[in-house]
């Protein structure tokens, strides 16, 4: 039954690739812009409805699926079927744009039905001049050059590798641009100036709040001090000799203080270059043995990034990245946390006590669990444009390797945009490794979802 | 004799008069296409071989040889993205991503026979020395060789109306003498603002057989703005000088 469902999904991507895109062949070869298709409104209303269902099937063998189906059984198979409403708002006065976009998430999984409404982005915008803007509210940042990771980007929430484009939600902030052009190697500098206050249990809470039993890992928070505090980061882009160049340093009360540098450039025609390198200052990492004991070591360390991105005359798009991420986990530590849960689920076995598999869980809420919680990676997209004469159709490849334990996620994913402002994407994801590494021990073998989005 | 010295003397003095400096003439069909500082509306239309069609409207701006930036209007799936280009640097904003990625000129933001280079291009004159002109009935042949290795086509072909001096045709070619596309320049009107020109900009290429693409031309208007406007800081912005 799942196959048959399949073969119609990837049936409906090639027949909307092809024969049903013919809805919009016209009868006639008239070409005019009327003036009323350009007409500017002062406002705006947009956003898109999407339909994602997903096929996991589960491994009862990994870790993961330990902590979070121990005391369920769900079969061999788990299909969750999740709706998104993403709305844009835009209204525009003189030299002041308010904006706001919010998203709407339903879901039905195994635990049920679930509902979460966010405001993503929402913020005040005013331009006094084309040299400087000013803008007040929640809203995101995305800092950084690099694809699958950003480890410079200080003041946002980690992007999932497996879906780097998708839409985040954002801090409250106050922030400044202001803006120079010149003629020379120098063509542009700007400076950004961003205020992150953090209210606890109010505003940005999430940034680094008050008694967090453990901090996240990576870009996110730790929980340097806990309750109200004031953070502050600068940038300064250079367009200099051709190559974008940005300087980042942050400070503040949530985090420590931290230092990034990143640059992109084009070598040729088909030929890009980018790289982000991020120090940071007194990094608190916590970190579990196998017997359970929570350990924390405080040190500075390094993170950094090299990427490129080519495409060849058959277009053929490659991004390839190398990512270190020195506040990761090492090979031991991973495999300490990955004992630990081994030995908890038998204690829970045996006994029926699970307050250790509730720990690990925690543990797993807030770094163990994250998106590429290691050292080393190195990610792979291979994309194709219209192969075999096939149009408005992307079959991706996208590969992810942990270099440190050696497991691997294989992604292969095929969009088809035939009709127009509706895009469907089939996707798989397949973890692969050995015992006690990443990749094999995430709680599915495979997950397969298929997304059809309708933009309004 | 004299009238020998004195012939002799004319032709020397008549020659330079007459001979046609293909440079020039480049930078006269630039400025007969766009000011050199403009606003612009456009439609862009990728055309199928069974006829299907897909639009993209498009806002764009320009300063001087080097700058100018683009932002899509329509349809919805795109609406809000921006392209700029300063020089041979090219990036795109797409709004839920949220920071502009560089682009190469070789790519197509829109799919379809145009190329970023295309839709972000700039004076002929700014990325083509002319290394020669024919001259054929009512037409001139120039035949273009790009200023650097970086420009996305290494020669070009332009037909140009001599009494109008703007181009009919244009052959985009490889270094190797490929043909890659051709372009024809159609429906010469008033698009406001004292430019008489092509409206219409139909294309085709051997490496998309029976695919055509055609870029419409609504509105263009001189217009002066700061270089602040084409940075990155400002691609969100873009709309805003509507």
């Amino acid at each position: 039954m799942k196959k048959n469902i399949l073969f119609l999904i990837i049936l409906s991507m090639f027949v909307s690739s092809t024969t049903l895109a013919k809805d919009e062949k016209g009868e006639k070869e008239e070409y005019k812009l009327d003036l009323s298709e350009i007409e500017k409104k002062p406002y705006h209303l947009g956003g898109f409805g999407e339909f994602r269902p997903v096929l996991s099937g589960l491994d009862k063998s990994a870790a993961f699926y330990k902590i979070n189906f121990y005391n369920r059984n769900e079969g061999r198979t788990l299909t969750d079927y999740n709706f998104r409403m993403q709305f844009d708002g835009s209204y525009e006065e003189g030299i002041a744009r308010v904006f706001t976009r919010i998203n709407y998430d339903l879901a039905n999984t195994y635990q049920g039905w679930s509902n979460d409404t966010t405001i993503y982005e929402g913020y005040l915008s005013l331009k006094p001049s084309n040299s400087l803007a000013i803008e007040v509210g929640k809203k995101t940042l995305k800092w950084g050059k690099g694809y699958a990771w950003n480890p410079v980007a200080f003041l946002d929430r980690p992007k999932d590798p497996n879906d780097p484009e998708l839409a985040l939600e954002g801090f409250w902030v106050a922030s400044a641009d202001f803006i120079k052009s010149f003629s020379g190697p120098l063509k542009t500098l700007s400076f950004t100036s961003v205020f992150l206050p953090v209210i606890y249990n109010d505003i940005n809470t999430d940034f680094g709040g008050k008694n967090q039993l453990f901090g996240t890992f990576g870009n996110s928070a730790s929980p340097v001090s806990p309750g109200n505090q004031i953070n502050g980061a600068g940038k300064l882009y250079l367009l200099l000799y051709d190559t974008d160049i940005d300087f980042i340093v942050f400070s503040g009360g949530s985090k420590t203080t931290r230092y990034g540098v990143d640059f992109s450039r084009n070598i040729s025609t088909n030929f890009e270059i980018h790289g982000e390198f991020a120090h940071f200052e007194d990094f608190q990492q916590i970190y579990i043995d196998s017997r359970g004991n929570i350990h924390s070591s405080t040190y500075d360390t390094q993170s950094y990034l090299l990427g490129l991105r080519y495409l060849t005359e058959r277009d053929t798009t490659y991004i390839l990245e190398y990512y270190h991420n020195g506040t990761g986990f090492t090979k031991g530590q991973e495999q300490d946390f990955f004992s630990f849960v081994d030995q908890s689920y038998n204690t829970y076995l045996a006994t029926g006590q699970d307050s250790f598999l509730a720990k690990a869980q925690k543990l797993a809420q807030s770094g163990y669990g994250n998106p590429n919680f290691m050292r080393d990676y190195l990610y792979l997209r291979v994309s194709q444009k219209e192969p075999f004469d096939i149009l408005y159709f992307t079959p991706a490849f996208t590969t992810i390797w942990n270099l440190k334990d050696y497991s691997v996620s294989l992604a292969p994913e095929l969009l088809s945009t035939g009709i127009t402002n509706l895009e469907l994407r089939l996707k798989g994801i397949f973890p692969m490794g050995n015992g006690y590494t990443e990749f094999a021990e995430k709680p599915y073998n495979y997950r397969i979802e298929f997304r059809a989005r309708y933009y309004f | 004799m004299k009238k020998i010295v004195i012939t002799f003397i004319l032709m020397f003095i008549a020659i330079p008069a007459y001979a046609l400096d293909g440079q020039q003439l480049l930078v006269q069909i630039d400025r007969n296409l766009n000011p050199e500082s403009y606003e612009m509306y456009r439609k862009i239309i990728n055309v199928e071989p069974d006829g299907k069609k897909k639009e993209y409207t498009l806002f764009s701006v320009k300063k001087g040889v080097d700058k100018i930036a683009a932002l899509f209007l329509a349809p919805a799936s795109e609406k809000g993205r921006s392209t700029l280009r300063l020089g041979d640097n090219m990036w795109l904003y797409i709004p839920n991503v949220g920071k502009p990625i560089r682009i190469t000129s070789l790519q197509s933001v829109i799919g379809g026979v145009f190329n970023n280079a295309d839709i972000l291009n700039l004076d002929y004159a700014a990325e083509y020395n002319v290394e020669k002109v024919d001259e054929s009935g009512n037409e001139y042949l120039l035949y273009l060789k790009a200023k650097t290795k970086s420009v996305a086509y290494d020669k070009v072909k332009m037909w140009a109306d001599k009494s109008r001096k703007v181009p009919s045709k244009i052959e985009c070619l490889t270094e190797g003498n490929m043909l890659i596309k051709t372009l024809y320049f159609k429906d010469i009107k008033d698009l406001e603002g004292g430019i008489v020109r092509p409206s219409v900009i139909d294309t085709d290429s051997p490496l998309y057989k029976d695919y055509k693409s055609i870029m419409i031309f609504a509105k263009i208007k001189k217009r002066d703005y700061k270089d602040e406007v084409f940075t990155l800081t400002f691609m969100p912005n873009i709309d805003s000088l509507r």
